[in-house]
């Protein structure tokens, strides 16, 4: 639930915005928004804690930071190895999600991951392994073409 | 002492691998970074600045639990023709949709929608079907396993 005071509202959007490259940015920030440094980092702990932020950190365009392999594979894992299947996916360090989604007849996959490489060849042997491991053949590699659009979304905060 | 040149590079990896995990709260968390890795709060901030304007440093921010701020989000798709590509674009303009990807597969447009609550998307993608003529496909999530990884550098 999302019952967030108003301080916390705006300290919120200003953080989704994006951390000015200052030296002293929360009180940039607390200049912004009329409170002082101190208030706008008690505010950011207490959304910390609480896990409405998920985390405060940089975001790398992965395929600038070295990774050129980067695709998205659907999984078709049956409903009583999920569980197992989903656990064994998500410790794999080239993958950065992993989801259960919900299906259809004609796509009937399942597990979604998202998986980053240096090189397109390099996932693809990665993803290989990983199928032969755990032992699962049927999968959709979707590579990424090309990325429209990546941004935080527009909360109605 | 300060490192020697080629050990500097080093120096920077290590900070954008840190950066990705933590940010600190502290008055001036960039000199806490520097302090961590060997360089000084100036030369954070230079290095920073830089990554920001080629594009590198994409955000640097809060990642919002989109559910604990009571939006939905959910993934989806739809199979674009060749000469129609040019609404994956349009598409991508809308404010409610925050990634769009090309794939390589036949379901070849894939996009993450947030909207306010779950049941504006069966509505959403209907508008979007009519507008459109095309089938959208929605994967909501059920279980979220990992949500992210740190891409060591």
């Amino acid at each position: 639930m999302s019952k967030l005071t108003d301080q916390e509202k705006k300290v919120l959007q200003a953080l989704i915005e994006g951390i000015p490259l200052v030296s002293r940015p929360y009180a940039e920030i607390g200049q912004r928004l009329g409170l002082a440094e101190e208030e706008v980092i008690r505010i950011i702990q207490g959304l910390l804690e609480r896990r409405v932020i998920r985390r405060l950190g940089a975001t790398l365009r992965h395929n600038l930071a070295g990774y050129e392999g980067n695709a998205m594979v659907a999984w078709q894992v049956p409903e009583e190895r999920v569980e197992e299947v989903g656990r064994g996916l998500a410790e794999k360090p080239f993958v950065s999600h992993c989801y259960v989604r919900e299906c259809f007849p004609d796509w009937p996959y399942n597990l979604y991951t998202m998986c980053h490489a240096k090189s397109m060849e390099e996932l693809k042997r990665l993803i290989e392994e990983t199928a032969k491991e755990l032992g699962l053949t049927e999968y959709q590699i979707l590579a990424t073409k090309q990325e429209i659009r990546r941004k935080h979304a527009r909360y109605h905060l | 002492m300060r490192p020697k040149k080629e050990d500097f590079e080093k120096l920077y990896r290590d900070l954008l691998t840190l950066i990705q995990e933590e940010f600190p709260l502290h008055p001036q968390p960039f000199k806490v970074l520097g302090e961590k890795v060997g360089l000084t709060e100036e030369e954070v901030l230079s290095f920073l600045r830089g990554l920001k304007e080629k594009g590198i440093l994409r955000h640097l921010g809060a990642s919002p639990d989109s559910h604990k701020l009571d939006h939905f989000t959910c993934l989806c798709a739809v199979e674009l023709p060749e000469d129609k590509l040019n609404l994956a674009y349009e598409i991508a303009e809308l404010p409610e949709v925050t990634h769009a990807y090309l794939r390589d597969h036949k379901l070849n447009f894939w996009f993450t929608l947030v909207l306010p609550r779950e049941n504006d998307l069966t509505p959403y993608l209907e508008k979007l079907s009519q507008t459109y003529g095309l089938k959208f496909y929605a994967f909501p999530a059920k279980k979220k396993f990992k949500v992210r990884a740190v891409f060591s550098l």
